[in-house]
């Protein structure tokens, strides 16, 4: 049952990947990109890591995305404003593209399977747990995430800010 | 996984929707009985006794008229959009808690479908993603009223998103929990030594009110309707949707309203507990105490639909930049400010 | 070792100081802030530090690494603001803004300086580039810098993409953030494809924030379009940081399997230095040649990484300084003259060594210690560097490097041409320069000088 789900999950993901990659319009782009994210959040869910499943929609498909949207909608892009890309930026990013592809599948296949500790907590990936990791072990970067937080805030309203003057103010 | 366990499931899930299904079908009615009394007029009368067959007329006007689809390139995703609206509205209802435990000649029966220990984090989940359903219906739409609506909620609830899960963090320290039975269950302590009434109001008052403003405005309704305000967008997102897609949109929108006065009674007004619950319990029967808890539950959630109507046909629409100062610049601060009052509380306290 | 929380809570401070509109005060609270900062780190020096990184989960390690590299952060950072105070002085209503992102990207340095933890390196690194980016992107209405910003962000996200890629996949080899723990695991395991393919990741995420060939096409376009104070701190604080992380983990963990990576990044190292100095060559914007000269500096540190059997970090340390140091005062004189003159090409220099020869003598003394001519500091960072390449076999790399650094004579020599040997025009005003101006020369230079002369003083500090 897991196995099927698994795999049902995995083919959703890829093919949701690869839409919204080939998509033309970017609208569908976004909402396939959604699709893959609730597919990886399946994923999760089947690793028993209920907090991080929920976590991923609500901030990557519900909060993200949404803007992403917003942005797309209000700008109001469509297929003919993509711009045309050389034939030859398309040729080499599919090539680098496909070497990396081959060097994973080739690395992953000749790995051994990691060796999982025999006793498994299984509650490993609920709240409880996860909250003890971050708060005891992982406290300096949990705390040092609201500094990149910050930083972003700071900046979003530094760029965001009305100018007074409208010519440049530095240098 | 046990048959047994499935069917109790899938009949606890049934009623579930079919209640949801009456509610929200009478909500509608309800809406117009409530606005006829503020405005001192009789409203539906004709349709049966009192005008109570009113909301199946409507529902037979909805499914019989033209359904149109106008020109756009995005036919599937204009489809897509009301149903996704009204999948999101109705998947909440699977984590809340609608009483204690039933005994059924000997077999346990909870009435909760799914007790899974992140049911907070999910409802916001369910909520984030409501907004896509507005979002893809109103850009589908190709019609720049609709496109408009559908910005203009989207960054509306993505804004008060953020102050409700503020509000409801403070709640989620006193509690210990983010299981929603569990929030319930808790409330059934004592407060000032009546038994049932340890209801989280009386500990959040401030993050109750946050909370309630919040849910006002995730559900797009008034002061907050201004994604389908007729008087500049026409119609907003639904302008363009006609026949039971738009009765999927305006349905939706009384399943939201029923949803959300389930979460505000079970997260602060105890839920399916009631003063005395334990001395029924005791003297009565704990299945008479169960059912009892149940229709309370309802009773509350029917106060608080009664509050949504009684809100919209009071209070008059907020300017847009006003909708985005209450929420950016009050409500969150006063969120922030509610979270560290809420764990001085406890450190003190405790 | 707590270098880095005081870092950010000293940022923090200087956003609330605007609330309570004290502007003026934020800069000399900053920079007391710092020297105080620097002094725990002096304390960290002697003291027995493995409790209170026992206490951190060694999320932090106080090694002497870390401690110098810590101290040169702070150093740095505390010249950049004592620049900063004349380059904001029409900036008052964003300068706490400033000031807090500036004291954030030497947290995030400090981080990157520091980690004894994947997560710690990875934070380290988003909070520096974050801060960067917009730092990058500070001029909202000159389009140059829009781009910078841009280009930096987009390319830059790509880069954290790929290392947390890495990190994953080494975590799943190896079962470990830890820097110490993955050590001990490569020491006693047989490293499998999985891991290398890990390593690689992380390598080209690392080349990415270094600026090195083939992934540093974003690097002159965003230093030449950031504010000039700006492309300062991205070319000084951020890429020693960004180095010193290179260093620190590969030295840390990575030893063991860096033998299929030795030939890449050889390679690597030679095209980064050969392109970085051939692209320079040809500028004629002094912004850009130093961008561009920035591109193989990163280049000559990396000949570290490629040696990294010896004992190269005195070497790391001793060049970092005197690039630093050096690069301070090219900024602050290129600012004082693209005030002046409104030009960012060499012919702003022109006749400058007539007007002020104190100013004009300090910027020969920093382009001849960039360039590698003894008795300055530039020429021993090299040769350290270059000595310990040689011991470990690596001539070739050496004789690559060592005709590289001849061709940079040329252009580092540029300015100094155009100083002493052109005629400036006629009605070209006087630079005004600020006293703090002169104070941060005055400190570089001798430190250059002190450097130059005695360089077995901080040789032996490590």
């Amino acid at each position: 049952m897991t196995f099927y789900i698994f795999l049902f999950l995995a083919a959703l993901a890829v093919f949701c990947g690869l839409m919204t990659v080939t998509s033309r319009n970017p609208v569908h782009s976004v909402i396939f990109l959604i699709g893959c994210f609730f597919a990886i959040a399946g994923h999760y869910l089947l690793l028993n890591a209920q907090f991080l499943a929920v976590v991923h929609i609500i901030v990557y498909a519900g909060a993200i995305m949404v803007l992403f949207l917003f942005t797309l909608m209000m700008m109001n892009l469509n297929e003919a404003s993509e711009g045309h890309k050389p034939a030859l930026a398309r040729i080499s990013a599919v090539v680098s593209a496909g070497l990396l592809l081959f060097i994973l599948i080739a690395a992953l296949k000749k790995t051994e399977p990691f060796a999982p500790p025999l006793t498994i907590d299984h509650s490993i990936g609920l709240v409880k747990a996860l909250g003890n990791t971050l708060l005891n072990e992982y406290l300096l970067p949990f705390e040092f995430v609201s500094i990149l937080l910050l930083s972003s805030m700071v900046g979003a309203v530094l760029i965001a800010k009305r100018d007074k003057s409208p010519k440049p103010e530095l240098e | 996984m046990e048959t047994s366990f499935l069917i109790e499931k899938g009949i606890l899930i049934l009623v579930i929707w079919g209640i949801t299904m009456l509610i929200a079908l009478y909500s509608t009615f309800g809406e117009r009985v409530v606005a006829a009394y503020f405005q001192d007029r009789r409203g539906p009368n004709r349709a049966g006794p009192g005008g109570l067959l009113q909301p199946l007329a409507d529902g037979v006007k909805m499914f019989t008229k033209e359904d149109f689809i106008p020109n756009t390139p995005n036919k599937w995703l204009f489809i897509f959009g009301p149903a996704l609206f009204m999948t999101t509205a109705l998947l909440t209802s699977s984590v809340l808690p609608w009483g204690d435990k039933l005994n059924i000649f000997g077999y346990e029966v909870s009435l909760f479908v799914a007790d899974i220990n992140v049911a907070i984090l999910f409802i916001l989940g369910v909520i984030s993603i409501g907004v896509y359903g507005i979002m893809i219906g109103g850009w589908a739409s190709n019609n720049k009223f609709a496109l408009l609506g559908a910005v203009r909620a989207s960054s509306q609830m993505i804004s008060y998103e953020v102050a409700m899960g503020l509000s409801i963090i403070a709640l989620l320290m006193l509690s210990g929990t983010l299981s929603v039975r569990e929030i319930a269950a808790q409330q059934g302590g004592d407060f000032l030594g009546i038994s049932g009434m340890k209801w989280n109001i009386f500990y959040q008052p401030l993050g109750f009110l946050i909370f309630l403003v919040c849910a006002f405005a995730e559900t797009n309704r008034t002061p907050f309707d201004l994604p389908e305000c007729e008087a500049e967008l026409i119609g907003g997102y639904h302008t363009e949707y006609s026949s039971m897609k738009l009765g999927f949109f305006l349905f939706a929108e009384y399943i939201s309203m029923f949803i959300s006065s389930a979460i505000i009674a079970t997260l602060y007004f105890g839920g399916y507990n009631y003063p005395g619950v334990n001395w029924v319990a005791d003297h009565i029967g704990p299945n008479i105490a169960t059912i009892l808890g149940v229709v309370v539950l309802f009773a509350k959630i029917i106060f608080f639909i009664f509050f949504y109507m009684w809100v919209r046909w009071t209070l008059p629409r907020f300017r847009y930049d006003q909708l985005m100062n209450l929420g950016w610049k009050i409500l969150i601060p006063l969120a922030i400010a509610n979270i560290i009052i809420t764990g001085t509380a406890i450190l003190l306290l405790n | 070792m707590n270098a880095l929380i005081y870092t950010s809570a000293l940022g923090i401070i200087c956003l609330l100081a605007e609330i309570f509109n004290l502007r003026k005060l934020i800069i000399p609270i900053a920079i007391a802030g710092l020297l105080a900062i620097l002094g725990t780190v002096a304390l960290d020096w002697n003291a027995d530090n493995s409790i209170r990184e026992a206490a951190l989960y060694n999320m932090l390690r106080a090694d002497s690494f870390s401690l110098t590299f810590s101290g040169l952060l702070i150093s740095l950072t505390v010249l950049l603001l004592m620049l900063s105070t004349d380059f904001y002085k029409t900036e008052q209503a964003k300068i706490s803004d400033y000031i807090a992102l500036i004291l954030f990207i030497l947290a995030g340095s400090l981080a990157m300086a520091s980690f004894g933890n994947l997560a710690m390196l990875f934070l380290g690194i988003e909070v520096l580039s974050i801060s960067l980016y917009i730092m990058a992107g500070a001029n909202k209405h000159d389009k140059r810098s829009n781009e910078a910003g841009m280009k930096y962000f987009l390319m830059g996200s790509f880069a954290s993409g790929l290392l947390l890629f890495g990190i994953a996949l080494v975590y799943g080899e190896t079962g470990s953030f830890d820097i110490v723990e993955i050590r001990d695991f490569i020491a006693t395991h047989q490293p499998t494809s999985m891991l290398y393919v890990g390593v690689g990741l992380m390598l080209m995420a690392l080349l990415f924030k270094t600026g090195a060939a083939p992934f540093h096409y974003w690097a002159p376009d965003v230093y030449e379009g950031a504010p000039m104070f700006h492309t300062a701190i991205l070319m000084t604080v951020a890429k020693i940081g960004a180095f010193a992380a290179f260093y620190r983990l590969f030295s840390a963990c990575f030893i063991p399997v860096m033998m299929p990576f030795g030939w890449v990044l050889s390679i690597v190292v030679a095209l980064t230095i050969t392109v970085g100095n051939l692209s320079a060559l040809v500028q004629d914007s002094f912004k850009r040649m130093l961008a561009l000269s920035g591109v193989s500096n990163a280049g000559y540190l990396m000949i570290a990484i490629v040696t990294l059997y010896g004992k190269t970090d005195n070497a790391v340390f001793y060049y970092s300084l005197a690039y630093g140091m050096a690069l301070i005062t090219a900024f602050t004189i290129a600012i004082l003259v693209y005030r002046s003159s409104e030009t960012e090409s060499f012919s702003g220099f022109n006749g400058l060594a007539k007007r002020h020869p104190f100013i004009a003598a300090s910027l020969t003394i920093a382009m001849l210690s960039l360039a590698g001519i003894p008795p300055f500091a530039g020429f021993f960072g090299k040769y350290y560097i270059f000595s310990e390449a040689v011991r470990n076999g690596r001539m070739w790399l050496v004789i690559i490097a060592t005709i590289n650094s001849i061709i940079g004579v040329y252009y580092y020599l540029k300015v100094v041409f155009a100083m002493y040997l052109k005629e400036s025009d006629s009605n070209a005003a006087p630079l005004q320069i600020p006293v703090i101006y002169s104070v941060v020369i005055a400190i570089t230079l001798t430190v250059i000088l002190a450097v130059g002369l005695f360089p077995s003083t901080v040789l032996g500090w490590l």
